[in-house]
């Protein structure tokens, strides 16, 4: 798994300083705009005559564009560098999965599926929002604070007063804000599973009146999931009205103190007492954009309280401590041809397994009850679990890293519960090669085939949604021959079959085991069983071969 | 259409959040116009040495009451509009959900889980933006935009309300719509990717170790990968439309304050209004920014919420109702006449014409080979299918005759799958009986042989994982048989009761339901020995080729 820090640091990118510092550009323009606009209406009082108002407004609108043109800039810039980070996290997350052996401890694959998804997409707002905020916050009102200071030294306190309470509240209303979000985060993740895990038995349920009652508990989680969001949009809220409160304020007793001065009513807080009708209104436009960008960091805040639960999540996922899959996963490799195995010594899950040897060809049932490891085994040989203790070896060679590709390439896997891809039927047999007719007829399969509308394009889901438990079972019977493989495991191939249907599955395994392949089997099915060379019957705890 | 729908559902909060927005544009356009004529009007005064004659207090006042009579209403605007909005779109899932579970029962089988979530999910989401970026403003805008047209109209003069009111009703208007319809592709393309990567990530995940033994992990994961990239592309283009629309529209505010600053100044120059009268119009044009600035947030979001109303919209209907008898007899019977089904409408029948009747206490088991459509007649004779031909009567009327509720309470039918949920098993229990007892519970799991693994795993309020997850297959086919059997049902269909289960535990398993329930009418599709040996008689089920 990747190291933390190529994750969730706060490494800058280029783009990213150079969107920061242009936005910090575009909001200085304003202060040259807004000197305009008090240039012309105190000339109108002063010397009408003498203003040109059209030059000053084309100066005006000159301006804007500057600002609009390097605002785009900046955009640009940073939706880059935020889609880059996003990008960075989607592949990291693909790739762990990929190659992690266990599930993941955040969830299943839907809390998975969210986090990658919608909650990435919550950092995109943070990204783009909360450091050219910081900055613009940092420098702006100290820019603004200065012109005020030229004019009037009680707009200036005014302003000094006003502005560096807000970030106490801030940093209290966010602290609050982050505890709530999260909160509401780990939900999501809650609702899309259970969401997936409902509607999967939806249709079932049904059948059994249950409608209702999965309704009614659904609502539930809708309704607390309101509760939640509200909550945090109270504070939210809050917060930024807090902000607006001394802003307006502050807006309210500049304009009250620049009017009265102007009125000549008060002849103190002007440098020497006196305030140009121009520079008050200079004064009254400049205000509210003191207030401005702190306004900004604060809703950049609550994106990165956000953002910080997503950042959190992607960690706990990723200082999670799990296996790796042996070997890669991936295709190409060498068959290795007829090998036989030898286990030694295994144990897995505080289960004992005893020693066994598989020639090639040969036909081995696992037997013995529920949880005594027969799947385990299956997995063991098939190199989807590391055993805890002792040995696989392939003819002489050890399963391990090197190995397990190139001996999965001739295995066939029939496990009991099959994930279908959200493909077509032919895509979930052979991969994307065409599915080879003799197969088919194997698993009996043909008949089902020529009875579907779309034939083997016909889209797969979870579950095999649209097949029957035994089509389901015929089609990864069909998955595990089309390989041609060394050796098919197969957990329960009989399972959910009727007689008649269960004795083709097995004459099918029969055949290819005819055709020299070695069969290891699974079952509880003891018809099955006595139909191996060899029944090797676990016990719960002990492993005893007889 | 839905906009409509989630705005009634809550009307009153949807108004009175309607009202409050209002109120929040209109005191910022008036406190900004106020405190311009203010301070200029104070400075006309002053250098005409009547400043002792202005009245100052008036408009001090109304300045400090606009200001923080608009902190305050924005705070209960953003509150109520957000409730209303959450609580419309609780509703609107569990709308969902209830039209959905009224669907036929092959429709529901063919919504795969994963394009399923991702339609409630994130087309729910997208909604969220509907009425509160989208409707809210629009409305909230124009009214406040017209009302300040007509006071500057009156105030200041009626050229400088012609160009604000056309200019920020139109000019926005036409950004949007134009906005709107080049944004419309890629914000499809990016939609799509989204859902094709979570559904490849689950598929990934969930189908791991298939995947891996199958070398194609690397194949499923460079296909998740390039939906990633797809979203990447299509962002990025939705990015720039939102670039270029953001300068749109701050050209078109800045566009507007020149014009209103120009306008204003030649008329002060031409002798028509006074300097103060015309600071009034351009501050005003500056407070209208903010009326218009909602159509960025609206335009970046407007894609999404189209296509997912687009998709939600037919799910909602509620189908045909059922039918309307509610008087069905303690003890009904079951009778088949002459049943037979032919698939979509194909010419092909499924099973010889059926006829057969159960009495109440009477178990018949149907037999024949898998695939012969013993699953069929049990979906038919629960009301699940509609027969092609010949009819299911129970209690002496068509099953189609009973209402929903009647049927959803006396009949139940245990599918092949185990259709199990994550949570307790109380609570999976009680899905199928919501005020069950627990003694009830016990009693019900005591009849299928379960009572004691339950208690070993910690009672009825052991957890199961998605699905089930942590019962083995004969646990989880037995905890579904307690389930119906505490439905206590009239007629109970069972399909394939005791798979996977040994046959000492099959045997005391269906000897514990016929105890439990002895007036039920009890079909089932068998194909096992001690299956049909525990009917009081069976019936084979003729596949026919015609």
């Amino acid at each position: 798994m990747p190291s933390s820090a190529t994750l969730t640091d706060s490494t800058r990118s280029l783009d990213e300083t150079r969107g920061v510092l242009l936005s910090l550009g575009a909001a200085l323009v304003w202060p040259l705009q807004a000197a305009i606009i008090a240039w012309v209406i105190g000339g109108l009082l002063t010397d009408p005559g003498r203003i040109a108002p059209v030059p000053a407004a084309l100066g005006f609108l000159a301006l804007a564009v500057l600002r609009s043109g390097i605002d785009m800039a900046a955009q640009r810039a940073l939706a880059d560098a935020a889609e880059a980070r996003i990008a960075g996290l989607r592949a990291a997350i693909l790739d762990g999965e990929a190659r992690a052996a266990t599930a993941s401890g955040l969830g299943g694959a839907g809390a998975l599926a969210a986090l990658a998804g919608e909650k990435l997409e919550a950092l995109r707002p943070y990204l783009l929002r909360y450091r050219p905020a910081r900055l613009r916050a940092m420098v702006v009102p100290l820019v603004i604070l200065v012109i005020a200071l030229w004019n009037s030294w009680a707009v200036a306190l005014v302003l000094l007063m006003a502005g560096p309470l807000i970030p106490v509240f801030m940093a209290l209303v966010g602290w609050a804000a982050k505890t709530a979000s999260e909160r509401q985060m780990v939900e999501i993740g809650q609702l899309s599973d259970l969401l997936v895990d409902r509607l999967a038995a939806l249709s079932d349920l049904r059948l059994i009146g249950a409608g209702g009652p999965l309704v009614d508990g659904f609502a539930e989680t809708s309704e607390s999931l309101r509760d939640r969001t509200m909550a945090v949009l109270k504070i939210a809220f809050l917060s930024s009205t807090v902000l607006e409160l001394f802003a307006a304020i502050g807006v309210a007793m500049v304009a009250i103190w620049v009017g009265f001065t102007l009125l000549g009513e008060l002849g103190w807080g002007s440098w020497g007492g006196t305030l140009s009708p121009a520079a008050g209104i200079y004064l009254l436009l400049l205000t509210p954009e003191f207030f401005q960008p702190l306004r900004d960091l604060a809703a950049a805040w609550h994106d990165r309280a956000a953002a910080d639960a997503v950042l959190d999540e992607v960690d706990q996922w990723q200082r999670e401590d799990r296996p790796a899959r042996l070997g890669h996963g991936g295709g190409g490799g060498m068959d290795a041809g007829p090998v036989a195995l030898r286990l030694t010594g295994l144990r897995h899950r505080g289960l004992d397994f005893p020693d066994i040897e598989i020639a090639p060809g040969a036909r081995i049932a696992v037997t013995g009850p529920s949880g005594c490891g027969k799947t385990t085994l299956l997995r063991l040989i098939a190199g989807l679990d590391r055993p805890e203790a002792g040995r696989i070896l392939l003819g002489g060679r050890p399963l391990d890293e090197d190995t397990a590709t190139d001996w999965r390439r001739g295995i066939g896997w029939m496990p009991q519960a099959p994930h279908f891809l959200n493909r077509s039927l032919r895509h979930n047999i052979g991969f994307g090669d065409p599915v080879r007719p003799e197969v088919l007829r194997a698993a009996h399969l043909d008949g089902l085939l020529a009875g579907l509308p779309k034939g083997d394009l016909t889209l797969l889901g979870e579950r095999g949604a649209g097949l029957s438990g035994g089509e389901a079972r015929r089609v990864t019977l069909a998955r595990a021959m089309q390989g041609a493989p060394q050796m098919i495991l197969a957990d329960e191939p009989t399972a959910d079959l009727d007689a008649h249907t269960a004795a083709a599955i097995a004459e099918g395994l029969m055949a290819y085991a005819e055709a020299g392949g070695t069969l290891v089997i699974a079952t509880h099915d003891g018809d099955l069983a006595a139909r191996m060379d060899r029944v090797i019957r676990l016990d719960n705890t002990r492993g005893e071969a007889s | 259409m839905l906009v409509v729908m989630l705005v009634r559902g809550e009307r009153r909060a949807f108004l009175r959040g309607l009202a409050l927005a209002v109120t929040v544009l209109a005191m910022g356009v008036a406190l900004l116009g106020l405190s311009g004529w203010f301070i200029t009007a104070a400075a006309a005064a002053g250098m005409a040495g009547i400043g002792i004659l202005f009245n100052v207090f008036a408009p001090s006042a109304m300045v400090r009451l606009l200001a923080l009579g608009r902190t305050a209403a924005r705070y209960g605007e953003r509150l109520l509009t957000h409730d209303a909005t959450l609580r419309a779109l609780s509703h609107l899932r569990i709308r969902l959900l209830q039209g959905l579970l009224t669907r036929p029962y092959r429709t529901l089988e063919r919504l795969r889980a994963n394009t399923f979530l991702n339609r409630v999910t994130a087309d729910i989401d997208a909604l969220d933006g509907a009425l509160l970026r989208l409707v809210l403003p629009a409305l909230a805008g124009g009214a406040v935009i017209v009302t300040a047209s007509v006071a500057l109209w009156l105030l200041v003069y009626p050229s400088i309300a012609l160009i604000l009111g056309t200019g920020f009703l139109l000019l926005p208007t036409m950004v949007f719509l134009l906005g709107q319809r080049i944004a419309r592709r890629p914000a499809r393309q990016a939609e799509a990717a989204m859902q094709a990567s979570r559904s490849r990530l689950i598929d990934l995940i969930a189908g791991r170790d298939d995947l891996t033994v199958y070398g194609q992990l690397q194949a499923a994961e460079d296909h998740a990968r390039n939906a990633h990239l797809r979203h990447s592309t299509a962002r990025a283009r939705l990015d720039r439309i939102e670039r270029l629309t953001q300068a749109a529209l701050d050209l078109t505010g800045a566009g507007l304050t020149a014009a209103a600053l120009a306008v204003g100044a030649m008329l002060v120059q031409a002798g028509e209004i006074s300097a103060a009268r015309a600071a009034i119009g351009v501050f005003a044009a500056l407070a209208l920014g903010e009326a218009v600035a909602p159509v960025r947030r609206a335009l970046s979001e407007i894609g999404r919420m189209t296509q997912a109303a687009r998709r939600i919209l037919p799910s909602l209907a509620v189908a045909a109702p059922g039918g309307t008898r509610e008087d069905m007899p303690g003890t009904p019977s079951l009778a088949l006449r002459d049943l037979d089904y032919r698939p979509g409408g194909s010419g092909r029948r499924v099973f010889a014409p059926l006829s057969l009747t159960v009495a109440p206490g009477e178990i018949v088991a149907l037999t024949g080979p898998s695939g012969c459509g013993k699953s069929t007649v049990l979906l038919l004779a629960a009301g699940a299918l509609e027969p092609s031909g010949g009819t299911v009567d129970i209690g002496g009327a068509a099953v189609g005759a009973w209402s929903r509720e009647v049927l959803g309470a006396r009949i139940a039918l245990v599918p092949q799958r185990n259709a199990l949920i994550a949570g307790s098993i109380a609570e999976n229990l009680r899905l199928a009986a919501p005020g069950a007892a627990p003694r009830d519970l016990w009693q019900a799991l005591e009849a299928v042989q379960l009572a004691e693994t339950i208690r070993a795993r910690g009672g009825l309020d052991s957890r199961l994982g998605f699905r089930g997850a942590g019962l083995s297959g004969g646990e989880a086919r037995r905890l579904v048989l307690a389930r119906a059997i505490l439905k206590r049902p009239a007629v109970l269909l069972l399909d394939e009761p005791t798979e996977g289960l040994d046959e000492a535990t099959a045997q005391a398993v269906m000897a514990g339901l016929r105890r439990a329930l002895p007036e039920a009418v009890i079909l089932l599709a068998a194909h096992r020995r001690v299956e049909i040996a525990a009917a009081d008689r069976s019936m084979a089920l003729d596949r026919t080729e015609s």
